[in-house]
């Protein structure tokens, strides 16, 4: 017994010279496997045994948190004092709730998760998680994925981006005026840099565009400026990294965004068709130049009358009446709906031919 | 091509191009696509005597093969869809011809249309292609085809005051001085030219035959070959393939660019851009065009065989039958398809500049590609066009094209915050006034034209690629890589028409990634929920994106299904190409109910009497109804045209 007593003081003595090492040598989320610990030569002659008592008794301080490693084999990792102050001040099931959402991670974890993994009845996991959300140990967070769902992580943590969805979301709903915002901004800021202005006064110019028909980037009108395009192979457009700065710099947005938001973005413009991406995303160019830009972003919000060369140009089905008809499908000669009997195309008609 | 809407269309352009009895005969051909006289006499209720003359016109017009089977000696007739639909793509190939050729050209053409097919020395004969002097345009002036060629005079004439005076001055007074009792002096350089640039080509008795016959036929002649059948096993199948798709080749072949091509360049094509624009046409048909053969050996010679025009004096052999090649002119028309897709995005001189590549591009390219099938998407190989020597373009883009003024500067490149553009438009004025003042050496030009080019190159579209081929540099297309770009654009018109701009966005996303769950498809498209679900739930509607199911148990619970979403532009496509020969049934329907509405006035109108006489006949009202009536025709088959460009697109580039 006396043994058994004395090496009961040596497994406290011994426990705390464990607990002290990993804490000082160790990164905090290190996991220590058996030999790992053994290893450190602090348990005298590699004792698993004793190893076994020390690491039992930091799990009962909260000073350690035993886990499964690899292969199901047992592994442990330490708490900050805080912490295991927190955890010790808990009842066992709040801290077994604790555990579970601690594992989580940024990530957060769905109520119904934690009632499957602590095996706890719904009325106490829900007693638990107030008691720890009162003591403010952890927070509900809104998970862009699963809006419907309660989620749960550590107070002090912020979500992670698959949770909150990135930048482009508020309170896990997607934020449009934000997103057209930038958005906007950097395609402004692309064409900028896509295109060279040249003065219209040059004549000999002017005088050739006039000669072929269907000029699409080159306006003439008086006062427009005109644009020509750069060189292929020209390296000064934009990249990702500058448009991330020169969003940031503006004072458009009231958080940093960083550059993976930028890029998304980015992508966003490349399937509207607006900019085209280089390099495999190494620049962008943007399609009009910058004042085909702002004259479509002064037209959208103004009204709904969109303008025509704001869309692909149209094609025969997007015309004729039967392309957008809605008895399509119905109508057949002699039938009920029949190209005869057809109330689209008078007006249609009357419409094209102004008669 | 052998869908109930296409079938419907076909009988409607049918009935509308040669009236009712031909319908009858097509229409019942098209429902059992394969009949004998007998059979065809006993579904069509038509007399023998009907029966027999409509064959025999509807077999000139190419609407109908006929073959007489080996085993029985039956004849059996077969509907000819393809032909039968380009019927609704003449007025745009008449169009093009003009464009090109010229409106003489033009005339021709359509003469060779209406006929089907026509022997050189049966066109000699006609009135309308006879072009003379005023006097006997006037004589029969209501020949639609006279009025053209009257125009094409004077256009001609003006030319002529413009430049090349002394070579054109010539013909024309030769023209005046001879009648038209002699050789028509227009008629063979037109026609070489049609031929040279592969426009017409010559019938062969194959021609009549469906492909499927022909490749039997083929393969049966192979077969019976004694080298053929002393192989065995997998040689015997192979040297049958090979040698009944030669064979096959050789029986349809009808090119007659043969002798009339020079260095890939139909002869005189050449002189485009010493004129400056692309009305240069006429003239191309009249000099440069009346090319000589020196392959052709017959031919007797003519009045212009005087030394001044000593190169072009051999006139088309008249014993040959020629036709339309519609093959050869769908690959002018996808070309102007893709121009105007440069058009869109870059300047009108980088157009310019692709036109000349493109030109030059048609020129060697007898079709739009190789298999009848509409290939499925990511199924199909890349097919470049012959490579093009930069130089060869460079000679044919016009001198006076300002090459410099409309590329930017290569060595500025501006910090992302700097505002001041000054340097930079002091660079740009510089560059393009040493371009157009000082004199440009050959060297800057080409690599200013190559810098056009380049410039095409660039993605979204790619619309060139640049090859080195034995250290030059030539420039090609990538003809399937923008066939499909054409297809996937016309059908995203469609949707951003049906579904707004945000659909546009999801499709593409679906497009470029595959599948995808809503998720996924969210953090992509950085669009709502509320927006994404409402838009997604449309499309799927009306059949433009999937769903598709991936249970995760076996018990196929929602809650623990993925969906994900896809865009299936294959399936689209054939599904819009179904819709678009229907909607181009119903306006042409829609057009004979018009028609019939107004039966009794059109009929007056048409009476001979009126008919060029309508300010005479007709009242005040009966004009402006006339008028409308006119336009609405024009309207509804315009249309229809339009609603062509996107079958094309679909299924024939
Ligand atoms: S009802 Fe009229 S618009 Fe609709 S499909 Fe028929 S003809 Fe076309």
């Amino acid at each position: 017994m006396a043994s058994a007593g004395a090496s009961g003081a040596s497994v406290t003595e011994l426990a705390s010279k464990l607990y002290e090492h990993c804490l000082n040598n160790y990164p905090p989320d290190q996991l220590f496997y058996q030999q790992d610990l053994l290893g450190l030569g602090i348990v005298p002659k590699s004792d698993l045994a004793l190893l076994l008592r020390c690491t039992q008794s930091l799990v009962d301080q909260k000073l350690f948190r035993l886990l499964q490693g690899k292969n199901d084999r047992l592994a442990w990792k330490i708490i900050s004092r805080e912490d295991a102050e927190k955890l010790q001040n808990l009842s066992p099931d709040e801290s077994l709730v604790y555990n579970v959402i601690h594992s989580t991670g940024r990530n957060g974890i769905w109520v119904r998760a934690i009632g499957t993994r602590t095996g706890l009845h719904k009325s106490i996991l829900d007693r638990c998680l107030k008691s720890l959300e009162g003591k403010n140990y952890i927070k509900s967070v809104h998970n862009v994925k699963f809006p419907s769902r309660k989620m749960y992580m550590l107070a002090g943590l912020a979500p992670s981006e698959d949770v909150t969805g990135g930048a482009w979301f508020t309170d896990g709903v997607l934020d449009e005026n934000f997103i057209n915002t930038v958005a906007g901004y950097i395609e402004y800021t692309v064409s900028r840099k896509s295109w060279v202005e040249v003065p219209s006064a040059d004549a000999h110019r002017t005088k050739r565009i006039k000669t072929s028909d269907g000029s699409v980037s080159v306006k003439q009108e008086a006062g427009q400026k005109t644009f020509i395009p750069f060189p292929a192979g020209y390296r000064g457009y934009p990249t990702v990294s500058m448009l991330t700065d020169a969003v940031n710099e503006s004072g458009i947005t009231p958080v940093r965004l960083g550059e993976e938001s930028i890029t998304q973005l980015l992508d966003m413009l490349c399937y509207d068709g607006k900019l085209v991406a280089l390099n495999s995303g190494e620049m962008y160019k943007s399609v009009k130049n910058p004042e085909a830009v702002k004259q479509s972003q002064a037209r959208k919000p103004a009204g709904e009358d969109k303008g025509i060369d704001d869309r692909l140009v149209t094609n025969g089905m997007t015309e004729a009446p039967c392309g957008t008809c809605p008895v399509f499908k119905l109508c057949a000669p002699g039938g009920a709906v029949s190209p005869e009997s057809c109330e689209y195309f008078d007006p249609w008609l009357e419409k094209a031919l102004g008669f | 091509m052998t869908s109930q809407y296409a079938g419907e269309l076909c009988t409607l352009l049918v009935e509308d191009n040669f009236g009712e009895l031909f319908a009858r005969i097509f229409s019942t051909l098209n429902r059992y696509d394969r009949l004998s006289f007998s059979r065809l006499k006993f579904y069509s209720r038509l007399s023998n005597a009907q029966l027999r003359h409509g064959l025999a016109a509807m077999i000139q017009q190419h609407l109908v093969y006929h073959y007489t089977s080996y085993d029985d000696g039956i004849t059996y007739y077969e509907p000819n869809m393809q032909s039968a639909y380009y019927l609704v793509r003449s007025g745009k190939i008449l169009e093009l011809i003009e464009h090109r050729l010229g409106k003489y050209a033009a005339t021709v053409m359509s003469t060779i249309m209406f006929l089907g097919h026509a022997q050189v020395g049966y066109l000699e004969t006609l009135p309308a292609l006879r072009p003379s002097n005023s006097d006997v345009n006037r004589a029969s002036e209501e020949r639609g085809g006279i009025h053209e060629t009257e125009e094409y005079h004077g256009e001609e004439a003006r030319q002529e005051t413009e430049e090349h005076r002394e070579t054109e001055g010539r013909p024309n007074g030769l023209n005046s001085d001879y009648t038209s009792s002699e050789r028509p002096a227009l008629l063979h350089p037109t026609l070489k030219a049609l031929a040279g640039h592969g426009y017409i080509l010559r019938v062969r008795d194959a021609q009549f035959q469906s492909y499927a016959d022909n490749a039997l036929d083929a393969e049966r002649t192979i077969k019976s070959r004694p080298d053929i059948k002393a192989l065995k096993g997998k040689k015997l199948d192979e040297a049958v393939t090979e040698g009944t798709l030669e064979l096959l080749k050789e029986r349809l072949d009808g090119d007659l660019t043969r002798g009339l091509m020079f260095n890939g360049v139909p002869r005189g094509a050449k002189r485009r851009h010493t004129t400056g624009a692309t009305e240069a046409s006429n003239k191309k048909a009249r000099v440069d065009y009346a090319a000589v053969d020196e392959d052709e050996d017959g031919g007797e010679e003519n009045e212009w065989s005087d030394d001044d025009f000593g190169e072009d004096t051999i006139p088309m052999e008249s014993g040959i039958t020629v036709r339309i090649n519609y093959e050869k002119l769908d690959v002018a028309l996808r070309n102007r398809r893709f121009l105007e897709l440069a058009e869109r995005d870059s300047s009108p001189v980088t157009a310019e500049v692709y036109e000349s590549l493109l030109r030059r591009i048609e020129y060697q390219t007898a079709k739009c590609r190789d298999t009848t099938e509409i290939p499925r998407e990511g199924e199909e190989g890349e097919h470049y066009s012959v490579p093009v020597p930069l130089r060869a373009v460079v000679e044919d883009v016009d001198l006076f094209l300002d090459l410099a003024g409309s590329v930017g500067p290569m060595e500025v490149s501006q910090p992302i915050n700097r505002r001041g553009k000054r340097p930079l438009e002091e660079t740009t004025n510089g560059a393009a006034h040493d371009g157009t003042n000082g004199g440009q050496s050959d060297g800057n030009r080409t690599y200013e034209v190559d810098q056009h080019l380049c410039l095409l190159a660039q993605p979204p579209y790619s619309l060139t690629s640049k090859r080195m081929v034995s250290g030059l540099i030539t420039w090609t297309v990538e003809f399937r890589h923008l066939a499909r770009k054409l297809r996937h654009l016309e059908l995203e018109r469609i949707i951003e028409a049906r579904y707004g701009d945000v659909a546009l966005r999801v499709v593409r996303v679906l497009h470029d990634k595959g599948k995808l769950d809503e998720k996924r498809l969210q953090e992509i498209s950085l669009l709502p929920f509320k927006d994404l679900r409402q838009v997604l739930a449309s499309m799927q509607t009306g059949g433009f994106v999937d769903l598709q199911e991936v249970p995760r148990d076996a018990l196929r619970q929602p809650s623990k299904t993925i969906f994900l979403w896809f865009y299936d532009p294959d399936r689209v496509g054939n599904s819009v190409l179904e819709d678009t020969y229907k909607a181009m049934s119903r306006c042409l329907q829609r057009l004979r109910f018009e028609r019939s509405r107004l039966k009794e006035f059109l009929e007056k109108t048409e009476r001979s009497d009126v008919k060029g006489n309508e300010e005479r006949y007709l009242s005040e009202a009966e004009l402006t109804l006339l008028g409308q009536w006119r336009a609405k025709e024009a309207l509804l088959l315009g249309e229809v045209a339009r609603l062509d460009e996107m079958v094309a697109v679909i299924r024939d580039y």
